[in-house]
């Protein structure tokens, strides 16, 4: 029964070592905020942070996690009720339709924007190559995240 | 003599500690016994039609699996080393466009983060795979860990041979010698990014001032597994490799190839494609 670090917190799950672990954070751990979609890789809705880097939960069997450091969605805010600076941004910009891709979007660019404080156009549309939205094409998604850049660098040169 | 592994209702999941205890794993579990590194191949099974409850042994975990090291004679990647750590090693290291180039612009960024380089090169049936014409070029080998010791091919013989590996046995590491030839590598996915390539061209080339003194071509994603283009790499040595040049002779040996269909491009399209890779690539190589 693998030992799972989800959230900072220990968890086991009683399911196969070869499930998937989205199918145990939603169905087992209550964590719903990852979303099983496409099951294949493509869509970046189930992305997670594992040791602090994009990991897409549909791929990855439950009895490879042990030992790994696991983040989802519900964990990027600071506390109850407070969104992270990236979340803010992307909530200012009105950038949320149907909210299904967000989370993985929110992760992808939480970890990308850790490597990459101030992106690029382009390079924030490569990394999001993986996280697939029907319903917003991208442009809120990007200025969002390109004004979260520009206020931080303000910051950094004050 | 072969065994016969025992049934299962559960999956058989053994995470190795280490290579002999891989091996030992997968020899235990005979022909049912595989691999499972960063699992984007082996969890879409299901997706393909292939079995699904198999035996597995996971590897990833294997610290020396996940090494890079990097001499002046060669550079030894791991199995188990992923496709954004490679990129991210090789960024300090000159040359090697090509290998850069597919191991920073293969899938999408988290599949990146998961995928090794072992489970790139062992997918049997994955054509779009970038790793194969990449490494073919820069004349890398792999070797093959087994109880009985360590046997090293050729990329081309272990592509050709890696569904008849024994049981037992594992490709255990990528060696690429250090050179001086210059490479690159070209893809053409559907989308800027994100989707497979219908259709891969990398080259590698080796200079004598304004001529090439000796070329290397592998095409992938146009048949099931990537493929010399021996008629092109003739083509080349010799030339100035002028890149419009190039296109138009590749132009008359698509013959070569014998094209897949798919989903997302026919075979006419992959090979129709090529000289325009091939041009691509020669431009990126300078």
């Amino acid at each position: 029964m693998p030992a799972l670090m989800i959230n900072g917190e220990e968890r086991w799950s009683s399911r196969d070592p070869m499930t998937p672990l989205v199918v145990v954070l939603r169905d087992e751990f209550a964590l719903t905020g990852t979303k099983h979609v496409c099951g294949e890789g493509f869509c970046g809705a189930c992305t997670v942070l594992m040791n602090d880097r994009p990991a897409l939960a549909c791929l990855t069997p439950i009895g490879t996690a042990d030992g790994k450091s696991i983040r989802t969605i519900e964990s990027i805010s600071a506390a109850e009720g407070e969104l992270s600076p990236l979340q803010q941004a992307l909530l200012d910009a009105d950038a949320v339709q149907c909210g299904m891709c967000f989370p993985g979007m929110v992760i992808t660019l939480t970890s990308f924007l850790q490597h990459n404080s101030n992106p690029s156009e382009a390079e924030i549309r490569a990394a999001l190559s993986g996280n697939v939205c029907r319903c917003t094409g991208y442009q809120r998604i990007v200025e969002a995240v390109r004004g979260l850049a520009t206020l931080a660098s303000e910051g950094a040169d004050q | 003599m072969t065994t016969q592994a025992p049934p299962r209702k559960d999956s058989d999941l053994h995470v190795a500690a280490d290579l002999p205890d891989a091996l030992s794993a997968l020899a235990e579990r005979s022909s049912e016994g595989i691999a499972l590194a960063g699992g984007t191949w082996v969890m879409r099974a299901r997706l393909r039609g292939e079995p699904w409850n198999r035996a597995y042994v996971a590897i990833a975990g294997i610290p020396e699996l996940g090494r890079i090291d990097i001499t002046d004679r060669e550079i030894r990647v791991g199995a188990c080393v992923t496709h954004a750590e490679l990129a991210r090693v090789l960024e300090s290291v000159p040359g090697y466009l090509a290998l850069k180039q597919a191991a920073s612009g293969s899938a999408n960024p988290a599949v990146r983060e998961m995928a090794t380089i072992g489970g790139n090169l062992s997918a049997v049936g994955f054509a779009a795979a970038d790793l194969p014409p990449a490494l073919t070029v820069l004349r890398a080998h792999v070797d093959i860990a087994s109880a009985a010791g360590v046997e090293r091919l050729t990329i081309e013989d272990f592509l050709r041979f890696r569904e008849h590996l024994q049981p037992g046995s594992l490709l255990s590491r990528v060696v690429i010698p250090r050179s001086a030839w210059s490479s690159a590598h070209v893809r053409l996915p559907l989308r800027k990014a994100g989707d497979y390539p219908v259709a891969i061209v990398s080259i590698a080339l080796k200079r004598d001032g304004d001529r090439v003194a000796d070329a290397r071509v592998s095409v992938g994603s146009v048949e099931v597994t990537a493929k010399r283009w021996h008629s092109l790499e003739e083509e080349l040595v010799g030339s100035s490799h002028e890149p419009a040049a190039i296109s138009l002779r590749a132009a008359d040996l698509l013959g070569d190839f014998n094209a897949r269909e798919g989903s997302e491009a026919p075979g006419w399209y992959r090979k129709q494609v090529l000289p325009v890779l091939a041009a691509r690539a020669l431009t990126a190589l300078g």
